[in-house]
């Protein structure tokens, strides 16, 4: 952390590790896709497990990636790059050294902003090699042997420092979950596979800011837990608390020390002599930029000004890179507010109850435009569009062809619609009486038992007007 | 019979290849005995020969390689007990390039543990010291002393494969009377070479002639895209210019290079080699580089025990060479086996380079190494925009004799390399070649070349043989 003075109650900063999506690791030919079923170690080369007389040779693509990243940042980008090694010994590292950056990170003083618009300032964005798996047979804690597994060792990371701007665990979730959404929109991090951790560091103010660092947080939700149950730990035992590294033990939902006294560690960093500078060319940016998508935070902004959204949809909307663009080609052809509604709304809920997200999504933009056009040009009912979109989940059809097949088409006819309102009246004389007793609530009964007769494909805006004024 | 004539006859089928290393594997076994050139010499060489390139510039040509330099399932220890048992799954780039042009590999050449030493004598426990050709009581050089030692005593068409950091090549050479030509720093890929001083370490040949390292050179030089550091420059056809005279070469004499701390007697005898170059046309005066032998040797030390802190931490014993007992935690069984298992030198370095690139001792001895190279970098730049070649003596002395050499201290030791780790420390190519002898010992002559001017060394080099 920076020598900035505190104010608030709770200081966070945060160390975040990202895997980037490439095909192949850092330095050497390895696949990094696991494959199915694989056994441990099957996945290495003499590189990547650190044999003597192997070298490394840097992975452009990797670059490339960790590059758009720190575009995406704002950072500022350091026209070599550099290569250190990290010495320390450990059992999950090949070499007994992590080749790492240190003086100059790749890009630095970057900011990204939290959804409430609260900017977070970035310290740097670093590239380095990922060690290999320890697997404790026996839990972490109480294994009296490890495993290693290189199958990992060498897969590309891009580490993220953050200022110690955020104030709250949930800030720090909200702070984990931006950064996941620019990590999809560069489509640099695929999030069924890749590892994302973080280390954070945290103090309060009722222990004059003692620092705590907590290592290895996965995911974003484990670091709100984690940094909750660390908050009410530091205020508890507040002049108990010392300057310590702690571990999250997700299953026992609590932190625990690793480590008491905090001495600068040291790491003896030299420039990796096997690998030259890589010069970062200004045309090299150029090009990158010209292929940086538009991130969540332009898309809120355009769909709020452009297309009329309310802040929160449009924020929703452009969380998920896929549903933002869905949403794009939807709104192309159908009223914008309207599809926001049934996008953010009507499509989750079917897609969440179906346990599925955005990208497994079976039907197509097509799809979703008939189906919506229908709506907004009030040929169906509200009703029955949510009854087709449970369906479009489970496997693509065309709705217009569904709609003309199965009758569902909303009742145009007036007069069918008066004989069932009607109907509806002369078979519910309490609720008419209610009604006229001036119990307006009474109205939507029967409104309810016209819809049953018109098997849905009434329009209730239009059945309420028509009983009012049969009732009056 | 020199190298090129013998792969002529094999190429013509005049010599047969299989019944010439038969002979050869006889020979180098029972010198071996003797001289402990070798820490491991081949079990199949005969059966290499049966299937080599007969077409290929190094048809059936035994080659020996360091051993530090990987060859695909032969032990590679690179001299130190840690790496007992290691057999590499990958031959090192310039070992496979031998292979393709027909060499036969015949073993692995003995040196100072991973290369930390100037004359062969800092051993790995378990291995024997490799003794002078001409003298038994005096050491081969180092640390590619085994390979100096075979090319000088093998009575057969031969050629090594040697490694230089800061003098390793140059050093035997010298005290073996023999050519050994180190060239430019990414001139010969590195992939495959267990490391030292990962932005020193230059492999490159050992031979009894000059014509013989020009012609390994043109194999083993060239880029490789598995090296990072390796140049993607063309490579010079080096033995052409054994023929071409040296009328009007510039040859600058480094005047600190015949002064305090080196002998009288090898400076006379470099001083009448560099007249007879003279002779044939050379145009020579005398140069000045101070700043590279005040500060080359300090320079040298920190960046290469630097590097070389972070190259040996991976062995500890995990995933190949010795092991120990398993107990304790990992740390405690990391320290057994590295304080088990490694030399006193090996231990003198890592502690050494550890020191200078910690934190608060960094920016005083490893940042400040670096920038003293980049200033003597320069300094000879600037010398080679007058000269073509600079000269002097390789080593102080003549070989010493083991009983000298116990009573020196590390740092004595150390100033052993005072002329030769301008070069190194610079990556300029140099070549150490016979100038002549003393006391019945060779003396070594060292001429510089600006980056990628290996061809003006062979075409000077080859005038002296």
């Amino acid at each position: 952390m920076t020598g900035k003075k505190f104010t608030s109650d709770v200081v966070i900063g945060l160390e975040i590790h990202a895997e980037l999506d490439t095909d192949t690791k850092l330095f050497c030919g390895c696949s990094r896709k696991a494959e199915e079923d694989e056994e441990p170690n099957t996945r290495t080369c003499e590189v990547c497990l650190g044999h003597p007389g192997s070298k490394p040779v840097v992975n452009k693509k990797s670059v490339e990636f960790a590059l758009k990243l720190c575009l995406a940042l704002g950072c500022r980008i350091n026209l070599e790059l550099i290569f250190s090694r990290k010495s320390y010994f450990y059992p999950d590292m090949a070499k007994n050294y992590q080749i790492s950056q240190y003086e100059i990170p790749l890009g630095e003083k970057g900011e990204l902003a939290i959804s409430t618009g609260k900017p977070i300032g970035i310290t740097r964005v670093h590239m380095e090699e990922d060690p290999a798996a320890l697997i404790h047979p026996a839990g972490m804690r109480e294994s009296s042997y490890v495993l290693v597994d290189y199958n990992r060792s060498g897969d590309p990371l891009v580490e993220i420092v953050t200022e110690p701007d955020l104030a709250s665990a949930e800030e720090a979730r909200d702070f984990m979950k931006q950064l996941i959404s620019v990590l999809e929109y560069l489509e640099i991090f695929d999030i069924d596979t890749g590892i994302i951790k973080a280390d954070a560091n945290i103090s309060i103010k009722d222990t004059r800011y003692t620092r705590v660092e907590i290592k290895n947080i996965t995911g974003f939700k484990e670091i709100e837990r984690a940094l909750k149950y660390e908050i009410a730990r530091q205020k508890e035992f507040k002049d108990e608390i010392v300057q310590e590294t702690r571990a999250w033990d997700s299953e026992k939902a609590m932190t625990f020390s690793l480590r008491k006294k905090e001495v600068e560690e040291e790491y003896g960093y030299i420039i990796d002599p096997d690998l030259t500078i890589t010069e970062i060319t200004k045309d090299w940016i150029e090009s990158l930029k010209k292929d940086m998508p538009e991130l969540a935070q332009q898309k809120t902004e355009k769909f709020s000004k452009e297309y009329k959204l309310d802040v929160q949809d449009a924020q929703i909307l452009a969380a998920d890179r896929l549903l933002a663009e869905l949403f794009e080609k939807v709104a192309e052809e159908v009223d914008p507010v309207l599809a926001a509604r049934w996008l953010r709304r009507e499509l989750m809920r079917v897609l969440h109850y179906n346990n599925q997200e955005v990208r497994d999504l079976v039907a197509d933009e097509k799809h979703i435009i008939e189906l919506l056009k229908m709506v907004e040009e009030n040929e169906i009912t509200d009703a029955t569009a949510k009854e087709i979109l449970e369906k479009l989940v489970e496997n693509p059809f065309s709705p217009k062809q569904y709609v003309a097949k199965t009758g569902a088409r909303k009742i145009a006819d007036t007069k069918q619609l008066e004989r069932f309102c009607e109907e509806a009246i002369s078979e519910n004389p309490k609720a008419v009486e209610d009604f006229k007793a001036g119990e307006e609530k009474a109205i939507q009964f029967i409104v309810g038992q016209v819809m049953r007769k018109s098997k849905g494909q009434a329009d209730p805006k239009k059945v309420n007007e028509i009983i009012k004024e049969k009732i009056r | 019979m020199n190298t090129i004539e013998f792969i002529q006859k094999i190429r013509n089928g005049e010599i047969d290849p299989a019944e010439n290393i038969a002979r050869v594997m006889e020979e180098i076994s029972k010198l071996n005995k003797e001289y402990n050139h070798f820490n491991m010499i081949a079990d199949d060489a005969e059966k290499q020969a049966k299937n080599i390139n007969l077409k290929g510039r190094l048809a059936g040509l035994p080659v020996s390689v360091k051993d530090c330099i990987c060859v695909k399932g032969m032990e590679s220890r690179s001299g130190s007990k840690i790496l007992s048992g290691y057999k590499p799954v990958f031959d090192a780039t310039a070992v496979r390039k031998v292979r393709e042009e027909g060499g036969i590999i015949i073993g692995k050449t003995s040196q100072d543990e991973f290369g930390f030493g100037s004359f062969s004598s800092n051993m790995g426990e378990g291995f024997e010291t490799p003794l002078n050709p001409v003298d038994k009581k005096r050491a081969c050089g180092g640390s590619s002393g085994g390979s100096g030692g075979i090319t000088a005593k093998i009575s057969f068409p031969h050629i090594s494969l040697g490694e230089s950091t800061g003098g390793s090549i140059a050093s035997p050479a010298s005290f073996c009377g023999v050519t050994g030509l180190c060239p430019t720093y990414g001139r010969v890929s590195r992939y495959g070479l267990i490391d030292y001083g990962n932005s020193l370490d230059k492999i490159g040949p050992m031979a009894k002639s000059v014509s013989g390292a020009a012609l390994m050179l043109e194999i083993i030089a060239g880029h490789d895209k598995n090296e990072s550091t390796s140049l993607d420059k063309p490579v010079d056809a080096y033995t052409d210019y054994l023929q071409k005279d040296i009328k009007g070469m510039r040859i600058g004499v480094i005047r600190e290079a015949f002064g305090e701390g080196i002998d009288d007697e090898v400076s006379e005898k470099v001083k009448d080699a560099i007249s007879r170059l003279e002779d044939m046309g050379a145009k020579t005066e005398e140069v000045s580089l101070p700043l590279t032998m005040k500060y080359g040797i300090p320079a040298y030390y920190l960046i290469s025990t630097s590097e070389a802190s972070t190259n040996l931490a991976k062995f500890c014993g995990m995933r190949y060479g010795k092991t120990e007992e398993l107990e304790d935690g990992f740390n405690k069984y990391f320290s057994k086996v590295r304080s088990s298992n490694l030399g006193e030198e090996a231990k003198r370095r890592i502690m050494l380079g550890t020191f200078a690139r910690m934190a608060g001792y960094r920016d005083a001895y490893y940042i400040k190494a670096l920038k003293v190279r980049s200033m003597i970098i320069k300094e000879y730049k600037k010398v080679f925009k007058k000269f073509d070649l600079l000269a002097s003596p390789t080593m102080p002395s003549i070989a010493p004799k083991f009983s000298d050499i116990e009573k020196l201290s590390p740092l004595q030791q150390y100033m052993m390399d005072v002329l030769t780790v301008g070069p190194n420390i610079a990556g300029l190519p140099h070549l150490s070649v016979n100038a002549g002898e003393l006391k019945g010992m060779p003396v070594g002559m060292m001429m510089v070349g600006d980056h990628l001017e290996e061809k003006k060394l062979v075409q000077a080099g080859g005038k002296l043989e």
